[in-house]
């Protein structure tokens, strides 16, 4: 039978503006590291001295005991799956990046599957959410191992990660 | 500590839907208060004080509560505007519990509210932009690439973190997504025996939902919950005026929020998150743990009646009821099969359809408080759930999706 | 990390959210008879008190406020309070030095008890004072929306 139907009249509106480009955000140099290690294929963690967790990318506090997370440690870019989900096929007009369609605009293949997944690297204690490259929707399960695939050019920077692929 | 016993003496909510555009935002939270006042049979004149609140952000109103003050009839009056995420209403709620528990005021409306409509942005683009962009335009200045950002708008389709918590608890609980189907077809099927509720589809199927494509794996566009406009309130009444004004007054009788690390896909500064499971939702267990001890309550699984749990994707409500004690780790899947989840089944779960039928986000949590009330007054119509109802549990969740707040409604205020 | 600031300032680009507020029922009428070049109120059925434009709740007593309640009023006022605005808001969180003064005045209209607040026109700044007589200066051509009203001008 479907869903019931609500119909209601219409009034006018009053349209407006709110530039949320405007706020002048404040960031911490954390991410400075960490991009600063990936050009040396290095994965840097924060070190907490109460719980011994190693998150990455780094923190400044630890979420649990609250500590002062000074310490740094570099983690293997190997890692294990702990979750993944999957899209569907993605076409032509299907999915919109920051307003664009990443068919149209070459991020993906008319028809390709993205499978987002977390990712625990070797040496760390945290979740890192990337995206698994190079591998049959199939075959992926909560547990498989995996590695880094580093951009072909190191700059410095968030992309340097391309995401993970199967060992 | 001395605590006042409090109790909701009043409903009222709106119609809700995708677009209530033949109101404005005043109009809207007005209708839901004048009904609750109405049920409660008092005046504005006789309420002490409001205590209200949407999300940030949402609605494009900064200050809504100064400008629909008058509207509600709270000129003049103190207006305590509460706002924390997806448990706005939740929170708005335990506010008006602590204003009347404390002794400042003897009777208070807490009213929440959305209006997705007035954003011109699908669903709740808008609002969620407010939440996430800081962090994005900061990890945008450190190389954050496009063809980064695809798996992000694969899961951001999906509702973002919660696609992740359906999976890991499939995989430790061993439930499938032929599970979340029924849930999602329970809500909608009860959301028709509840005349305020936006998705209703009367005697939908898990056949149904089953049917409906698949947004990123395991959600399927039948599990996601509409963006819904809509208000509700509730009339809250310390002991002597709550015994005269109401028959069965629906007494607070615990109550705890309590928050956890960060669990959103990545922590503020854009840093790693600690968290490795979303769907552990500490915060939620400790809140119940907090709530029940309050409410004098010592097996939630025989002494709470009904629960309405925040379930905007069908997978909280299975993994928040086990969270809430109400069935053990991992079997909440189970006993959905077996029906007991159902309206007349042994422990109901969103009788009203809940969040998954309707979800007026600033309003979602409040709902689960008021539908609990209107299941202890004996006035929830056509999903009143069918056995007597001593205790019934309202839960809520937001933040960044790591804070829960729990209440324990009874009809008697004993401890 | 010694001698380096911890925080740095966060790029930013624009990055609009639009919005479009519905107005409800009885601000739709307002509006929509402005193109008639009418001024709509609605008196408070429970104290009298009218407002300007209609809305359906009296925030002093609290009554409903109907369709029928809604009043025609004279578009004449008075003007109860004034200011002379040098800077306005460029949209960037600055302000910016207005090319002319404008004048925004408080207008309680005839047999209105609520007060608009719109630019003041046709009088020099010295002419300005409270109890100044005025009346709607209606644009050009109306097509029934706020814009309608270009302002306050004195009567006569």
């Amino acid at each position: 039978m479907g869903y019931l139907k609500d119909e209601r009249p219409t009034t006018i509106g009053v349209e407006g503006g709110w530039n949320l480009g405007a706020y002048h955000y404040k960031g911490s140099r954390l991410l400075e590291e960490y991009v600063a290690g990936l050009k040396h294929k290095k994965l840097t963690g924060s070190f907490c001295p109460g719980c011994a967790r190693v998150i990455v990318p780094p923190r400044n506090l630890c979420g649990r005991c609250h500590r002062k997370m000074d310490g740094r440690k570099t983690v293997s870019d190997r890692g294990t799956i702990t979750c993944f989900v999957v899209s569907p096929p993605i076409y032509k007009g299907k999915l919109k990046v920051l307003g664009m369609d990443p068919v149209e605009i070459g991020l993906v293949k008319d028809g390709q599957v993205v499978i987002p997944v977390f990712v625990k690297f070797d040496g760390s204690d945290s979740n890192t959410d990337t995206v698994l490259l190079n591998a049959d929707p199939k075959d992926v399960h909560i547990g498989m191992r995996v590695k880094v695939v580093w951009a072909k050019e190191l700059q410095g920077s968030l992309a340097d990660v391309e995401g993970v692929e199967p060992i | 500590m001395k605590r006042r016993n409090v109790a909701v003496i009043g409903c009222g909510q709106t119609k809700h839907s995708s677009r209530r555009r033949d109101v404005n935002v005043a109009e809207m939270v007005s209708e839901a208060v004048y009904n609750a006042l109405e049920d409660a049979q008092v005046s504005a004149r006789e309420v002490d004080a409001f205590v209200v609140g949407n999300m940030p952000g949402f609605g494009g109103v900064a200050q809504p509560e100064q400008w629909i003050a008058e509207s509600l009839g709270a000129a003049g009056k103190p207006v305590l505007r509460i706002a924390t995420g997806g448990t706005t209403g939740g929170s708005v709620g335990q506010g008006g519990y602590y204003v009347v528990a404390s002794g400042l005021h003897d009777m208070v409306v807490a009213v929440a509210w959305e209006k997705h409509s007035d954003s011109k942005e699908a669903g709740a683009t808008t609002g969620l932009l407010h939440v996430g962009l800081g962090n994005f335009f900061h990890a945008a200045g450190y190389g954050l690439s496009l063809k980064n950002l695809v798996a992000t708008s694969v899961v951001g389709a999906a509702a973002g973190v919660a696609v992740y918590q359906a999976m890991f608890y499939m995989h430790r609980s061993g439930c499938g997504i032929e599970h979340f189907d029924m849930v999602a077809a329970k809500a909608r099927r009860n959301a028709a025996k509840n005349k305020y509720a936006h998705l209703q589809w009367p005697g939908c199927t898990a056949e149904d939902i089953a049917k409906t494509d698949i947004v990123t794996y395991p959600f399927r566009y039948g599990h996601i919950c509409p963006a819904s406009d809509g208000a509700s309130a509730i009339v809250v009444a310390e002991e002597s005026l709550a015994r005269k004004k109401a028959k069965q007054p629906a007494w607070f009788k615990g109550l705890a929020s309590y928050t956890d690390e960060e669990n959103q896909l990545q922590s503020e500064n854009f840093g790693g998150v600690g968290v490795t499971d979303p769907s552990e939702q500490r915060g939620c267990w400790l809140s119940a743990v907090k709530a029940y001890r309050m409410a004098g309550i010592v097996d939630p699984k025989t002494e709470i009646d009904v629960a309405e749990i925040y379930q905007p994707f069908p997978s909280q409500e299975l993994f928040f009821a086990e969270r809430l004690g109400l069935f053990d780790e991992g079997t909440a899947w189970m006993a959905l099969e077996t029906g007991e989840t159902e309206i007349e089944g042994r422990m109901p779960l969103d009788p009203s359809g809940g969040v998954n039928a309707t979800n007026a986000i600033g309003s979602s949590a409040m709902q689960r408080i008021l539908e609990c009330a209107l299941q202890i007054m004996g006035k929830a119509e056509e999903h009143q759930v069918p056995k007597k109802v001593r205790n019934a549990l309202a839960h809520g969740w937001g933040g960044v999706t790591n804070y829960s707040t729990v209440t324990v409604l009874g009809d008697t205020p004993g401890r | 990390m010694e001698g380096k600031s911890e925080i740095v300032e966060v790029k930013t680009f624009p990055f609009p959210a639009g919005f479009n507020w519905a107005v409800g029922p009885m601000m739709e009428r307002f509006i929509r008879t402005l193109a008639g070049r009418k001024v709509l109120g609605a008196r408070c059925p429970g104290c009298g008190y009218t407002y300007v434009p209609p809305r359906s709740r009296c925030g002093q007593c609290q009554a409903a406020i109907a369709e029928k309640d809604v009043v025609e009023l004279s578009g004449k006022g008075t003007l109860i309070s004034y200011t002379n605005a040098h800077v306005a808001p460029d949209g960037n969180g600055n302000l910016k030095d207005l090319e002319k003064p404008i004048v925004v005045g408080a207008v309680k209209l005839e047999d209105a008890d609520s007060v608009l607040f719109m630019p003041v026109e046709g009088v020099k700044p010295q002419d300005l004072k409270i109890g100044l007589a005025v009346k709607v200066r209606w644009r050009e051509e109306t097509k029934g929306a706020v814009a309608d009203i270009c302002c306050f001008e004195p009567v006569g």
